[in-house]
């Protein structure tokens, strides 16, 4: 199942507003969530809420008074189906912020909701339930901390007979793990791993993604312990991330993009890649990887979301390509793996140029120390497809540039190959760039080039490519001034003849 | 973009042509030294380029995964769909001016190319100004910073057209200027004058403009005229302009001049269609 596709786009609820004024505040959000990020206060809960709920919140403006809460919350003392009832009216009271906060300071709100949860009327379980995932859903820490007393219950629960319901418990988990590294030690504690390891053998596709969300959350936090990662390592879990990452399994999108976001927790963590170089995650990442090069190449009307299932992949072969390189590239002896890197950054580069970047680092750590990998790129003539990233800022250029210094570095064979696709004309662009870092590559690169050639070197550089050289002895960074020096000597010197 | 060879390189079931080992792997070797001699071997110790391939690991909160993690919150919070159109579009990285002391950044080649080959391109190394083609450095060289050209000058034609190709001198920069007007159809108004950093080296000036066509200053009305030998009569607002004899005038020019650059070009020079006329282009960092 595809969530995405069942959600109804936002923008139709708020046509009330301008485009103007929508495409500010969409930007004002974007910049909050970038300075979250920063500060590692980013905390990515899931939001469930489906179409008819979702209508009723926009509808309804009205502020919910403590009175009003009171009474709400009296009803839930009642029994039979008015209990139900009741549980019903405060799940949709929970839907606005304010009510959350009104509810939660009610006395004993919590500890009743968490009876009832763990109570044996299913009926006033699952709203109950529906509750607990309305304030764990929260942004507010106090508000979605407050359901930490039912965390055991949840916890029991996974391994009940309902998908529903388990479906919930799980990702009441997830967002509550999502919060602080207390939790996390508390869930541990009390057995989530598991709990988790049955919710991944389950028929249900909704209640193993699910569990794949619950297990991202207890491995991303900000502190999250070597202590978590190790005990999620040592156990089964890894084993069913990796089965589950399969192109043509049934577990559907949804749960390959939880499982691939797992496993770039795990590997990012650095506390035993090792252990998962051995369950074979470089051979997995590498073959998913060549399947969605594929898709992405051969179908142009590609799921929406593709890049959320790519980006953790492509993280963890790059941080495998780094910590195990050797051993990672055993498993990569196909040139294809070249070939679908490439495939993603021209495929997503207008509209996610984080792939681009992410694919551009894979490749940087893939022909780093193979010399095999770097002829492959150069025999599939995979430069000329590179060379046209050179002027795109944002990392880009910066990766693109490493890459070919990579290639250039192994050898004049290498260098003349690179030169025979023109590198030299686009380098000469990029020296005169305004970030510096550019700038020291293409004087890398281009050294490389002009000192691998017995003909006249000066030849090799065409007249703009001279007078930048000439401008960077003026540069005001010393490294610059005399590397540019450097290589206009060498380039103008008389050369002895070749052996 | 993918040639369509690469594309069913992927594509194809038949992987048994695609395993890396099956491409000729081109021989590994060193660089210096090779066409260098025994010179470059000694160079390549002391060589200043100290790229060395390395694997990067990037943990969880590095900025390289800003962008993907963002997009990770809001696939979680469904918002995915709303977000995505400007959140991570591409942007061309921008040029710089690299000679120290201008740093002026551009959005484009051409315009980093405009402005170079304006003001860094063709500069007196004596007074620093700059000019538009190497033929009027020349000429500004010959003029300017020979001492001989002023003593020649009197006795034979020594001031030249400015005009590329067209080899008539003149005694005296009137009259060149005025065969600038009359044969070469050059504008009356024309900046025969050459300020401080002016690109023409024109001396003279008509009196009530600002000096120095195609100049590479700013022009400022204190000190324009300092570096222009004038007629007596042209001074009228330039006090200091008046200077009798050439070698005074050229001593007093050279003692008051600043080099300095700014950057305005003025209305009568015209780069073609749709470039800027200063150099709005500026940006700081």
């Amino acid at each position: 199942m595809w969530r995405l596709e069942c959600v109804p786009h936002k923008l139709q609820r708020q046509c009330s507003s301008s485009l103007e004024d929508f495409k500010h505040k969409r930007r004002e959000y974007e910049k909050a969530l970038r300075k979250a990020r920063k500060d590692q206060q980013l905390i990515s809960k899931r939001l469930i809420r489906d179409i008819l709920e979702q209508e009723e919140v926009s509808g309804n403006s009205e502020s919910l008074s403590k009175e009003q809460a009171d009474e709400l919350f009296q009803r839930i003392h009642h029994s039979g189906a008015e209990k139900v009832i009741a549980l019903r009216s405060v799940r949709k009271a929970l839907r606005q912020k304010e009510a959350q906060q009104v509810f939660v300071r009610l006395n004993s709100f919590v500890h009743v909701l968490v009876g009832v949860f763990s109570g044996s009327n299913a009926a006033c379980q699952l709203e109950a339930a529906y509750c607990l995932l309305e304030l764990s859903q929260s942004d507010e820490a106090s508000i979605a901390l407050a359901c930490l007393p039912a965390t055991p219950y949840l916890l029991t629960f996974l391994s009940g007979q309902s998908p529903k319901f388990t479906e919930l418990c799980l990702n009441i988990l997830g967002n509550l793990a999502a919060e602080k590294q207390a939790v996390r030690k508390q869930l541990l504690a009390q057995g989530v791993i598991p709990s988790l390891a049955l919710c991944l053998q389950s028929p249900h596709v909704a209640v193993v993604e699910a569990a794949g969300y619950a297990l991202s959350q207890l491995l991303q936090g900000k502190e999250s312990s070597e202590a978590t990662v190790r005990a999620v390592l040592e156990s089964s879990l890894p084993s069913h991330l990796l089965r589950l990452l399969e192109g043509t399994s049934t577990s559907g999108i949804g749960t390959m993009i939880e499982c691939a976001w797992c496993l770039h927790y795990l590997v990012c963590s650095n506390v035993d890649n090792g252990l998962l170089m051995a369950q074979g995650a470089a051979a997995k990442c590498s073959s998913l990887l060549l399947e969605l090069g594929g898709v992405v190449l051969k179908d142009p009307a590609i799921p929406q979301g593709l890049q959320l299932l790519i980006s953790p992949l492509l993280r963890c072969l790059g941080n495998l390509s780094a910590s195990h390189g050797q051993e990672c590239r055993a498993y990569l002896k196909d040139g294809r793996i070249l070939v679908a890197l490439c495939a993603f950054v021209c495929h997503f580069f207008q509209q996610y140029s984080f792939m681009a970047r992410e694919s551009l680092w894979v490749l940087n750590n893939l022909t780093a120390e193979d010399a095999e990998l770097c002829s492959t790129c150069i025999h599939l003539n995979l430069i000329s497809v590179l060379i046209y990233y050179l002027p795109f800022a944002k990392g880009i250029n910066v990766m693109v540039l490493r890459l070919l210094c990579n290639i250039a570095e192994k050898g004049p064979e290498y260098c003349k190959k690179i030169n025979q696709q023109e590198v030299l004309q686009a380098v000469c662009a990029t020296l005169i760039m305004a970030d510096p870092e550019v700038v020291q590559l293409s004087l890398e690169l281009l050294w490389m080039i002009v000192s691998s050639s017995c003909q006249v070197s000066s030849s090799l550089i065409n007249k703009e490519g001279l007078s930048a050289l000439e401008a960077l002895q003026y540069n005001k960074d010393k490294e610059i001034r005399v590397r540019a020096a450097y290589i206009l000597d060498h380039i103008f010197k008389p050369v002895s003849p070749c052996i | 973009m993918l040639q369509p060879q690469l594309i069913s390189f992927l594509i194809e079931p038949d992987h048994s042509d695609k395993a890396v080992s099956l491409f000729p792997v081109l021989p590994v070797g060193k660089h210096e030294g090779i066409c260098f001699g025994e010179e470059g071997a000694e160079d390549s110790d002391a060589s200043p380029f100290p790229f060395v391939p390395q694997t990067f690991r990037l943990s969880k909160e590095d900025e390289l995964f800003e962008d993907g993690d963002i997009q990770r919150h809001l696939y979680l919070q469904d918002a995915e769909a709303d977000y995505a159109s400007d959140v991570d579009r591409p942007k061309i990285s921008e040029f710089k001016c690299h000679i120290a002391g201008c740093c002026q950044l551009f959005d484009s080649l051409e315009e980093y190319e405009h402005h170079y080959n304006s003001l860094h391109r063709n500069v007196c190394s004596h007074c620093k100004r700059s000019f538009p083609s190497a033929h009027l450095l020349d000429i500004h060289l010959s003029e300017w910073h020979d001492s001989l050209f002023q003593i020649l000058s009197e006795k034979q034609l020594m001031y030249q057209c400015l005009v590329e190709g067209c080899a008539v001198k003149f005694k005296t920069y009137n009259d060149r200027k005025d065969h600038l007007i009359k044969v070469h159809s050059y504008p009356a108004d024309f900046r025969f004058g050459k300020p401080n950093k002016s690109k023409s080296k024109n001396r003279g000036k008509t009196p009530v403009q600002r000096e120095a066509p195609m100049e590479l200053s700013e022009p400022d009305q204190a000190q324009t005229s300092e570096l222009m030998i004038l007629e007596p009569m042209e001074t009228s607002t330039h006090e200091t302009n008046i200077i009798t004899s050439t070698t005074e005038k050229r001593t007093l020019q050279m003692e008051q001049n600043k080099p300095h650059y700014s950057y305005k070009v003025p209305t009568t020079i015209c780069f073609g269609k749709g470039s800027v006329r200063g150099f709005h282009g500026r940006k700081k960092k």
